[in-house]
């Protein structure tokens, strides 16, 4: 196998291909930083995407179960060891994922024996102040997406995960556009679903790079909103707060949704 | 990893590889490496003994942190209790220096603690806190070791918020007493060497089924006892236990139906009448200006008492 390079280019390739396939329908997750701290957002009718790491860490993911929740449970037990032998201000994200969780997800995609993770990943760690907020987005192959938070270009304050690129970048057009990390909760409530609504009209439609019309996006949104429940979570920007990760229920935020 | 595993590569991957592969993929299957413990790669849980998280669950001690804390070498194995030998039998000294205090009063439960801390006759601390605050709605009061105390503390505080990050929900009252316990019974054999007794109060706030505040007290071998009315604990508890338990039965209102300046005036006057007797215990001090720790469990969660509060109640009705 390793003494043929170009079977293990095919196979990696193939490995590449099945695994877009089977994480292609997930539907989307937004992440956004505002005032008061990040808010996670998605629909779904299933199960749980969006949970709870550390003090200030949040992951929303898709893919399968299995491998999502064997993930979730070792960024669980590194954060919690490194925040009970230190403190919680030590445990830092960027580690946890370029150190811990980046070279591990790689050699498993890699090594063509076994199977690779199937799942896509968004982390957030919640800073001081909005500036400070940091977002990963980690792919089955290790593969790792920051918000700019690392380099010279200005960081922007949200990042979203969808099935295709396509739905993606559609989702990451808007957001640059119409999100500002100042707003307020409810402003980047609607944000954030019409950010969701935006990426999973690009999966039910296939092939579209523009954005779609204001009415045909709102006429979705409220579409989707009567036949699916909204799972969302915030992360408080406020210290002071003992836990600082909250799922916000259904109900609650349909009061403040507006057209 | 022996004939099974090979044989399962084998046929996963017969399709692909022709045989004259087989050598160069046992070889290469073997030879892989796992770069942090955590997280073994994917392919290595197929047939290696069951991922950590697996075997947890299946194990019926899923979310328990303290035994991840050991796996990783991060926590001390339980101490192992030394078998006592006949004629080298030492009595053992309970040595809790210190006076803390809980009861249920209308508002909650209230749980308050004297500040000072001693090694043998030494005062070596005047502003210790001995309440500490495990979660939201949980406080463990201790009586004794500070350092294995605290120790304790930050583990019972950890293996909550582990629990409720990993099982996806909140642990239950009674989850949350018997691990306290847990940790107490680890501990036994520092007792008996001498070192390191604990004996703590735990006050918390019950939501569901009958949302109501609940005390339990301990002791040094970590069996549990939900107190109805109220709890005491360290070297200055039988004078609070007397007070307490007269306040109650013949005080003009029973401590329960006490509204939180008087309960907050028993509490005062409890620990100062323990620290008229019990040197270990600080009380009030006067000249010093400093004073008790308080803090009130209640629905809404903790509220530690300003200590403006606190000294105007003491010059009230207790100075």
């Amino acid at each position: 196998m390793i003494e043929e390079p170009y079977r293990w280019v095919e196979a990696i390739a193939n490995r590449r291909e099945y695994i877009e396939a089977q994480l292609a329908p997930g539907s989307p997750i937004a992440a956004l930083g505002y005032r008061d701290g990040i808010l996670f957002l998605t629909l779904s009718q299933t199960r749980q995407k969006i949970f709870e790491i550390y003090d200030r860490i949040a992951l929303g993911a898709i893919g399968h179960p299995g491998d999502i929740e064997r993930l979730r449970m070792a960024a669980i037990e590194l954060a919690s060891t490194e925040g009970f032998t230190r403190s919680a201000a030590d445990v830092s994200l960027r580690r946890l994922v370029h150190y811990s969780l980046s070279p591990v997800m790689k050699s498993a995609f890699e090594q063509v024996y076994g199977p690779p993770y199937l799942a896509r990943m968004l982390f957030a760690e919640v800073g001081g102040r909005p500036e400070e907020d940091l977002f990963l987005r980690v792919e089955y192959d290790g593969e790792i997406a920051t918000n700019g938070a690392t380099y010279a270009q200005a960081p922007q304050d949200f990042a979203v995960l969808s099935g295709t690129r396509r739905s993606r970048e559609l989702m990451e057009a808007f957001l640059k556009d119409q999100h500002a990390p100042d707003a307020t909760f409810q402003t980047t409530l609607n944000s954030a679903l019409d950010a969701w609504s935006i990426g999973h009209m690009s999966l039910q439609a296939g092939d579209t790079s523009e954005l779609p019309e204001r009415a045909a996006l709102l006429r979705y949104r409220r579409e989707k909103l009567s036949n699916s429940g909204i799972e969302a979570a915030l992360i408080e920007r406020d210290s002071s707060r003992a836990i600082r990760y909250h799922s916000l229920s259904d109900t609650e935020l349909r009061s403040l949704i507006h057209d | 990893m022996g004939t099974k595993a090979r044989r399962w590569r084998r046929a996963a991957f017969a399709g692909r590889f022709e045989a004259g592969h087989e050598g160069a993929l046992e070889k290469n299957a073997q030879g892989r490496s796992q770069p942090i413990e955590a997280l073994s790669p994917a392919h290595g849980s197929i047939m290696d003994p069951l991922p950590v998280a697996l075997d947890q669950n299946s194990s019926g001690a899923a979310g328990d942190f303290a035994a991840l804390l050991r796996r990783k070498g991060l926590l001390g194995p339980a101490a192992i209790s030394p078998i006592p030998q006949a004629g080298t039998q030492k009595t053992w000294q309970p040595t809790e220096a210190t006076t803390i205090l809980a009861f249920k009063f209308s508002g909650g439960v209230l749980v308050a603690g004297d500040r000072r801390a001693t090694a043998g006759n030494t005062v070596v601390y005047d502003r210790a806190d001995k309440v500490l605050e495990i979660d939201r709605h949980s406080i463990m009061a201790i009586a004794g070791v500070p350092a294995t105390a605290w120790e304790m503390a930050r583990v019972l505080e950890h293996s909550f918020q582990y629990f409720r990050r990993t099982q996806l929900q909140e642990m239950s009252v009674d989850g949350k007493v018997r691990a306290l316990s847990k940790l107490l019974r680890d501990n036994f054999g520092f007792v008996i060497q001498g070192v390191g007794v604990v004996v703590p109060i735990f006050a918390t706030y019950d939501s569901h089924p009958k949302p109501e505040a609940r005390l339990y007290f301990y002791d040094a071998m970590g069996a549990q006892f939900e107190a109805t009315d109220y709890a005491a604990t360290g070297s200055g508890s039988p004078a609070v236990r007397g007070i307490l338990y007269y306040a109650n039965n013949w005080g003009a209102t029973p401590l329960h139906k006490l509204n939180e300046d008087e309960a907050v005036s028993i509490a005062l006057r409890a620990l100062d009448t323990a620290a008229e007797s019990d040197t270990s215990t600080g009380g009030v001090d006067r000249s010093g200006k400093i004073y008790p720790l308080i803090k009130i469990v209640s629905r809404e969660g903790i509220t530690t008492l300003p200590e403006s509060k606190i000294a105007a109640v003491f010059k009230q009705t207790v100075a």
